[in-house]
């Protein structure tokens, strides 16, 4: 009963009228950055770092603030995908397939409603998950030595691109990359200056908060720009409110399933939102049989994804707390907060920084109540700013970025940077080599590399310390499998995900 | 020719591991001898990684993306100029003005009529201005409107 001790102090730091105040901010900001177009989860939890960052909020605010935003940026994902049949990001997808046809048939309020429900039984599910699971990792995780760290980092990379993804190679690339840019700077260990080039702003090496406002803002602003997409969308009318308590109760079981579902698929490594709403839709449908009427807005069809995807976001977390080895782009930028606070991510946080771990939980579950009271009433607003522009927005989002970053340090030079990082974000993702990796490896760069020195100093200079241990060697298999696999089984699973989008009639 | 974005890129990444590679080569041996993990033993391993990784992208290329042309790429070169122009002017024309004109460029050539753009930048200007000098008490730069 140790861990409701600990949840209870957790709770007595989120339920401070401060922090209470930053989480329903975040909540609501974080619903608005999930349902806007071209405003992804990452991408809004980056843009906000700076200003937590200069408002020199205490730590424990700042992480409040930002996990209640991207709890948030997953709820608000679903209104587009209900209302417009585009999802605001990317595990909202599976939410369009039934969403949709729903709102076709009159009943749109009734699909957000239901999806705000099911988003908060699989936000509670996930973090219940979270409670229960994390301490327990975080203890075995201390018996970890410099070498098992090693070789989890090289999985955290190797998993990132998850089994759905294309091409894995270029997510090494990419990870090479994020690592190559974190060796700039003088050497923590020797003091030697590493790709300084005699340019005094690199001593200090390059700060990843300017390279993920860069990499994901700005190249984000170039894409609008090419596609001109600037046009806004067409008005939405949402309707009546018809659902029924009975309707309601028949989907519990549904959001049980798709909450655990999308808890498992969220911790583990390589998984991640997308393919949580992904399996929980598949499950259900294949649970209910023929006797729902899946992809012509069968309720349960926005009830499974939903859940699911918010179960995953809280799943995410679990390795990110425990371990600081983030499994998704957003828990990354999570990731780069703390490290900027200065707290080192990891089992430790959990004896250290007991407060920020359970008040961020615990501000979790708060944010799940308010956002769940927000997103009912307040439906009717966010729909009205689904219907704002782009072109008006987009360079407003720019500016804010440019003002973060220039209040960490006032000075033109990392704006300068910020766009040098923001033309490559656009060139890579042309040419399909995912930002995420690079981020991560920026973030654990470092890390690795001391990790590395550790182990070599204890095993006196023998490589083969680093797949010594039982553990070690697990975790580089899996790193490979991983690499491998994509290649055997991910041609067959993303058939299988684009014919479910395709075997509705009604997507377009 | 397919694939030549990726070989491109895989000839520009290769140039980049061998060149980050050899520098990590360079270094003054650190003060206290050798030791097994040297500043340079970690570069090295990664310029390893990414010439493999290079190789392989020149292998077996991916099929090119749509690369913009024409007025796409016209509108694209505009909008880099306005952000860097943006980054030049931020401090000695001051926040309100320069935001104007920045936010109000973009989203004109993002489609917007031209003035309801530049209103946009003026009123989003003033607000995020008002809001961070006095609300929050960082300072921007006021520039030529300053006024003391």
């Amino acid at each position: 009963m140790e861990t409701l001790g600990f949840l209870m102090d957790g709770f007595a730091v989120a339920l401070t009228p401060y922090n209470l105040m930053f989480a329903l901010f975040g909540a609501f900001v974080g619903t608005l950055i999930g349902c806007l177009p071209g405003l992804g989860p990452a991408n809004g939890v980056a843009i906000l770092i700076p200003l937590a960052f200069t408002l020199g909020l205490p730590p424990e605010t700042a992480m409040i603030l930002l996990t209640s935003v991207y709890a948030g940026a997953m709820y608000g994902g679903r209104i587009s995908s209900i209302l417009l049949n585009i999802p605001g990001d990317e595990p909202a997808m599976m939410t369009c397939l039934d969403g949709y046809p729903m709102a076709q048939k009159g009943r749109a309020a009734d699909a957000l409603a239901i999806s705000a429900i099911a988003s908060f039984a699989g936000g509670l599910i996930g973090t219940i998950g979270l409670i229960m699971l994390a301490p327990v990792l975080a203890r075995f995780a201390l018996s970890f030595g410099p070498a098992e760290y090693f070789a989890l980092f090289l999985l955290a990379f190797a998993t990132l691109g998850g089994i759905t993804g294309k091409n894995p190679m270029k997510t090494v690339i990419a990870a090479t990359l994020g690592i190559m840019i974190s060796t700039v700077g003088i050497d923590i260990s020797t003091g030697t200056q590493r790709y300084t080039f005699g340019v005094l702003e690199l001593y200090e090496g390059i700060d990843f908060i300017l390279a993920i406002v860069g990499l994901f803002a700005i190249s984000e602003l170039l894409f609008f720009v090419e596609s001109r997409m600037g046009g806004g969308r067409k008005k939405m009318n949402v309707g009546k409110l018809t659902l029924t308590f009975k309707e309601l109760v028949s989907t519990v079981p549904t959001q049980l399933r798709g909450g655990v579902l999308g808890f498992i698929s969220g911790v583990l490594p390589g998984a991640g939102a997308s393919l949580g709403s992904f399996i929980s839709y598949t499950l259900e449908k294949s649970v209910i049989g023929k006797k729902g009427r899946f992809g012509e807005g069968d309720i349960r069809g926005v009830v499974a994804p939903e859940a699911g995807n918010n179960g995953a976001s809280s799943g995410a977390l679990v390795p990110m707390l425990t371990l600081g080895v983030p499994g998704s782009g957003t828990t990354a930028v999570l990731l780069a907060m703390l490290i900027s606070l200065n707290i080192t991510p990891g089992p430790l946080m959990f004896t250290q920084n007991a407060d920020i771990v359970w008040g961020v939980i615990a501000a979790l579950l708060i944010g799940n109540v308010l956002l769940l009271v927000l997103n009912i009433p307040l439906v009717g607003f966010f729909v009205r700013l689904l219907s704002v522009p782009p072109m008006y927005l987009l360079p407003i989002v720019t500016m804010v970025a440019f003002v973060g970053i220039y209040s960490i340090s006032n000075s033109a030079f990392d704006l300068y940077f910020m766009v040098a990082f923001g033309v490559a974000g656009y060139f890579l993702r042309k040419l399909e080599i995912p930002v995420v990796p690079i981020i991560l490896g920026l973030l654990l760069g470092p890390e690795m590399e001391k990790n590395l020195g550790h182990a070599l100093v204890l095993s006196d200079g023998d490589w083969s310390i680093l797949w010594e241990s039982t553990l070690a060697k697990s975790f580089w298999l899996v790193a490979a499998l991983s690499l491998v696999l994509p290649y055997v089984v991910g041609p067959v699973l993303r058939r299988r995900m684009n014919a479910a989008m395709k075997e509705s009639p009604t997507s377009d | 020719m397919t694939g030549l974005g990726d070989r491109l890129l895989g000839l520009g990444l290769l140039v980049l591991a061998v060149a980050y590679g050899w520098v990590a080569q360079q270094w003054p041996e650190p003060f206290g001898g050798a030791e097994t993990v040297g500043p340079e033993t970690f570069p090295t391993i990664l310029a390893v990684v990414l010439v493999a990784g290079s190789i392989y992208l020149m292998v077996k290329p991916d099929p090119d993306a749509q690369w913009p042309l024409g007025r796409s790429a016209l509108e694209l070169v505009v909008s880099l100029v306005v952000l860097v122009v943006y980054a030049m002017l931020l401090e000695p024309l001051g926040f309100v003005i320069s935001t104007t004109l920045a936010v109000g460029t973009l989203s004109w050539r993002m489609g917007a009529p031209a003035r309801n753009a530049f209103l946009t930048g003026l009123i989003s200007a003033v607000v995020v201005f008002v809001l961070f000098n006095y609300g929050l008490a960082l300072s921007l730069p006021a520039g030529i409107l300053e006024v003391n």
